[in-house]
C-alpha cells in the first residue's frame, strides 16, 4: 500500500494550498480530487477578491487559482483528478475510486478539504428544468460557456447569489429579479449596488410560491411573505423567466469525516454539521485535518489560509518543520485569518442587526432593501467629498476587510488605515491625476471619478464598467443612477481598458453638471438595461 | 439517543397537507407526504427515516434533500432541526458500482 506524509482530498484553494505548504517542507504529497479538473470553485471565481495584499486581493479568483497549481506542479505535488475518495477507515487508510479500480493507500496526515455543496428548497415546481442551484448556473457560464436560460430570478441575496446574478448580466442574461425572505439583502452591499444600478429588483421579504412549466420553467409566481415566512395570500406576482436560480446557502460536505470517526457537532452558523477541530483545524482524530467550507462555511481566502495552517501542522507533527518556525508560521497565517474574520460580515456578526458602521455612521436601509444609496445618503459616508477638478467618490459604506483602493493610488489620496475594515476616506485636498487605478482595484466597483467642471455646463464620470461589447467613444446613450433610472443623456468621452486595470475597464462619461452625483452607469439604451 | 426515544412516545395523528405531493428526494422520488407519514409511523431519526423510504440514498446521497429532509421531520415532531441527529455518513460516501468495489488495484 502507498505511504504519503498527507494524503488531501479535494483540489480546491484549500486543499492545492496545503499541497504547496506541505510540499514546501518537503513532504510528500498527493490530492485527490473527484472532479475532472483542479480547482474546486476558484476557477469560476471570475471576480476580483477582497482583502489586502496578502490576500490577494483585487486578483480574480481563477487567477488565484491557475497560480496555486502552477505552484503544485512545480514543487511536484500528484494530483490526481477523477479520483473520488469513498472512505477514510482506521489508521489513516484512504479508499480512492480511480476509473474503473478501487486503491488503497495510507496517510501518516490527512487532509479533508472537500468543500460544501448547495442548499435547495422545495416549492412546487422545484424539480423543473430551468430551476438550478446559482453555483451549478455559475459552473455553466464559467467553466462550460452555456448560457442557463435568458431570464433569470435569483432566490437568495446573500454573495453567492449577488455575485452569480452580476456574472449571469455579464454573460448577457436578464436577471428579472432578486428575491429573499429576509427583509435585509444578505450580501455585500457593493455587490448589490453593482446589480441595482442596472435595473435590477430586489424583492426583500418576498418567497418563490411557485414555477410554471409543464417541460421547462416558463414561469414562477413569488409572493411577499409573513413573520412565519408564509406567503400572504394576495400579494402574488407572476414573473416571466425560464431560470430560477437558488442561493440559499451551502451545507457542509463532512460525511467522510463522520464516518472516519471524528467527533462531529451541528452549527447553523457553521452551515450544518461539521468535525469539532482545534485552531490548528486539526479534529478528534489525531493527524486528521480539515480545512475550508468543509469545516464551516466561510470563503476561498480564508479557506487558503486554513490549508496552509493545517499543512504547518501537520509538517511539524511529522518531524519536517521544527516546533519554533512552525508556531511563528501559524502565528503569522492565524492573524491574517483573523483579518478576513473581521467587519460587519464576519463569522461572528452572523443574524446580528447592524445599525451603524465602526465610524458610527448611520448604516443606508436603502442599501439594505433596495440594493443601491439613496443620494443623499452618500454624502454622510467619508468616501465622498467635492472639490475642483477631477477626484474619487468612494461608495464604500459597509465595514468589510478590503483596502487595495488605498494602496494602488500612487498620490495616497485614499485612506483606509491599519484597521482593515475602516471605510476609505478621500483626502479633503487629493490631487487626484485620475488615473483610475482606484476604480479598477475596488472589487465592489464602488468607486467613480467625478469631474465637475468638464466644461461649463458638463461633468464627467468615470465608472468601472465590466460588460461587453465596450461603447465605442463619442456614443450617445443614457446615464442611469443608483437605482438603475435613467436620469440624463450621456456621451461616451473614454473607454480605457489599460493591463493594469485587469479587464474592469473605465467608461468616462459626460453628463450634465447637476447629474455628476447621480450618474453612476451607462447604457446604450435604456429599454436593453430596464426589461 | 434517549431524546429520541422520547419523541417516540408521543403519538402523530396523520393528516394530509395541501403540498403532500411534492417531491423531496429527487433521486428516489420520495414526496413530502411520504415522510409526513413515515414520522407518523414511528420514525423519528434521519437514520430510521432512510432506511424506511431511502430518502438521501440515491446517486446525489442526500447532498439535495438532506436539510429538507431534516426540516421536514423536525417540523412534524415539534422540534429544531439541529436538534435531530444527523444521518451517519458511511461508505462509499459517492456511489460506486459493485463491480468497481469489488476491483482493487494493485498500486
Amino acid at each position: 500500500m502507498k505511504r504519503y506524509d498527507m494524503i488531501i482530498v479535494g483540489a480546491g484553494p484549500a486543499g492545492l494550498s496545503a499541497a504547496v505548504e506541505a510540499a514546501k517542507h518537503g513532504m510528500c504529497v498527493a490530492v485527490f480530487d473527484e472532479n475532472a479538473k483542479p480547482g474546486g470553485q476558484l476557477f469560476k471565481q471570475i471576480h476580483k477578491f477582497f482583502g489586502s495584499k496578502e490576500h490577494q486581493a483585487k486578483v480574480r479568483g481563477f487567477r488565484i487559482g491557475e497560480a496555486l497549481l502552477k505552484q503544485a506542479n512545480e514543487l511536484g505535488v500528484e494530483v490526481l483528478l477523477n479520483a473520488v475518495v469513498t472512505g477514510i477507515y482506521a489508521d489513516k487508510e484512504v479508499i480512492v475510486r480511480h476509473n474503473d479500480t478501487v486503491r488503497h493507500v495510507k496517510g501518516d496526515t490527512i487532509l479533508v478539504a472537500t468543500g460544501a455543496s448547495e442548499n435547495m428548497i422545495a416549492f412546487p415546481g422545484w424539480t423543473l428544468p430551468g430551476v438550478m442551484g446559482a453555483g451549478a448556473a455559475q459552473t455553466m457560464i464559467n467553466l462550460h460557456g452555456v448560457l442557463p436560460g435568458k431570464r433569470v430570478l435569483m432566490v437568495g441575496s446573500g454573495n453567492v447569489g449577488l455575485v452569480v446574478s452580476y456574472q449571469l448580466m455579464q454573460c448577457g442574461c436578464e436577471l428579472v429579479g432578486i428575491v429573499d425572505v429576509a427583509k435585509k439583502i444578505g450580501g455585500y452591499g457593493v455587490h448589490a449596488a453593482k446589480i441595482a444600478r442596472c435595473g435590477v429588483p430586489f424583492y426583500m421579504g418576498h418567497t418563490i410560491v411557485r414555477a410554471e412549466g409543464t417541460d421547462h420553467v416558463t414561469g414562477v409566481v413569488i409572493g411577499e411573505v409573513d413573520e412565519a415566512y408564509q406567503c400572504i395570500s394576495g400579494t402574488e406576482k407572476q414573473l416571466d423567466v425560464d431560470t430560477v436560480c437558488i442561493a440559499v446557502g451551502l451545507s457542509p460536505m463532512s460525511q467522510l469525516l463522520d464516518m472516519a470517526g471524528c467527533q462531529m457537532q451541528t452549527v447553523s452558523a457553521k452551515g450544518g454539521t461539521v468535525p469539532v477541530c482545534n485552531a490548528d483545524g486539526e479534529t478528534s482524530v489525531e493527524g486528521l485535518y480539515v480545512a475550508g467550507d468543509v469545516s464551516g462555511i466561510e470563503e476561498a481566502s480564508s479557506a487558503m489560509i486554513e490549508g496552509r495552517i493545517a499543512a504547518i501542522s501537520a509538517a511539524r507533527k511529522l518531524g519536517y518543520l521544527g516546533e519554533a518556525p512552525a508556531s511563528e508560521e501559524i502565528s503569522k497565517l492565524q492573524a491574517s485569518l483573523e483579518a478576513l474574520r473581521q467587519g460587519m460580515f464576519a463569522p461572528g456578526n452572523r443574524g446580528k442587526i447592524i445599525e451603524q458602521t465602526e465610524e458610527g455612521i448611520r448604516i443606508s436601509n436603502s442599501l439594505l432593501t433596495k440594493g443601491y444609496l439613496e443620494e443623499q445618503e452618500i454624502e454622510r459616508f467619508p468616501g465622498f467629498h467635492t472639490q475642483k477638478g477631477i477626484h474619487p467618490v468612494i461608495e464604500c459604506t459597509q465595514n468589510i476587510p478590503c483596502n487595495p483602493c488605498q494602496d494602488v493610488c500612487p498620490r495616497h489620496c485614499i485612506m483606509v488605515g491599519d484597521n482593515i475594515t475602516a471605510l476609505p476616506v478621500v483626502d479633503e485636498n487629493s490631487a487626484c491625476s485620475g488615473c483610475g487605478l482606484c476604480v479598477a482595484s475596488c472589487s465592489g466597483q464602488a468607486i467613480f471619478l467625478v469631474n465637475d467642471s468638464y466644461d461649463q455646463t458638463h461633468a464627467s464620470v468615470t465608472i468601472p464598467y465590466e460588460f461587453l461589447p465596450l461603447p465605442a467613444v463619442g456614443t450617445i446613450g443614457v446615464a442611469l443612477d443608483r437605482s438603475g433610472n435613467p436620469v440624463c443623456e450621456a456621451e461616451v468621452l473614454s473607454v480605457k481598458a489599460n493591463p493594469a486595470f485587469d479587464k474592469t475597464n473605465l467608461l468616462t462619461m459626460k453628463v450634465p453638471k447637476e447629474m455628476s452625483q447621480k450618474a453612476r452607469f451607462f447604457a446604450v439604451k435604456s429599454s436593453e438595461q430596464k426589461g | 439517543m434517549k431524546e429520541h426515544e422520547n419523541l417516540r412516545v408521543k403519538p402523530i395523528q396523520w393528516h394530509s397537507e395541501p403540498d403532500d405531493d411534492l417531491i423531496i428526494c429527487r433521486c428516489e422520488e420520495i414526496t413530502k407526504g411520504e415522510i409526513r407519514k413515515a414520522v407518523c409511523d414511528g420514525m423519528v431519526t434521519i437514520k430510521e427515516i432512510r432506511r424506511y423510504l431511502r430518502t438521501g440514498m440515491g446517486l446525489c446521497q442526500g447532498q439535495t434533500c438532506g436539510k429538507l429532509v431534516k426540516g421536514i421531520v423536525a417540523k412534524e415532531l415539534g422540534v429544531k432541526p439541529d436538534d435531530l441527529e444527523p444521518a451517519t455518513g458511511r461508505a462509499p460516501v459517492r456511489p460506486v458500482e459493485m463491480q468497481v468495489l469489488g476491483k482493487e488495484s494493485e498500486e
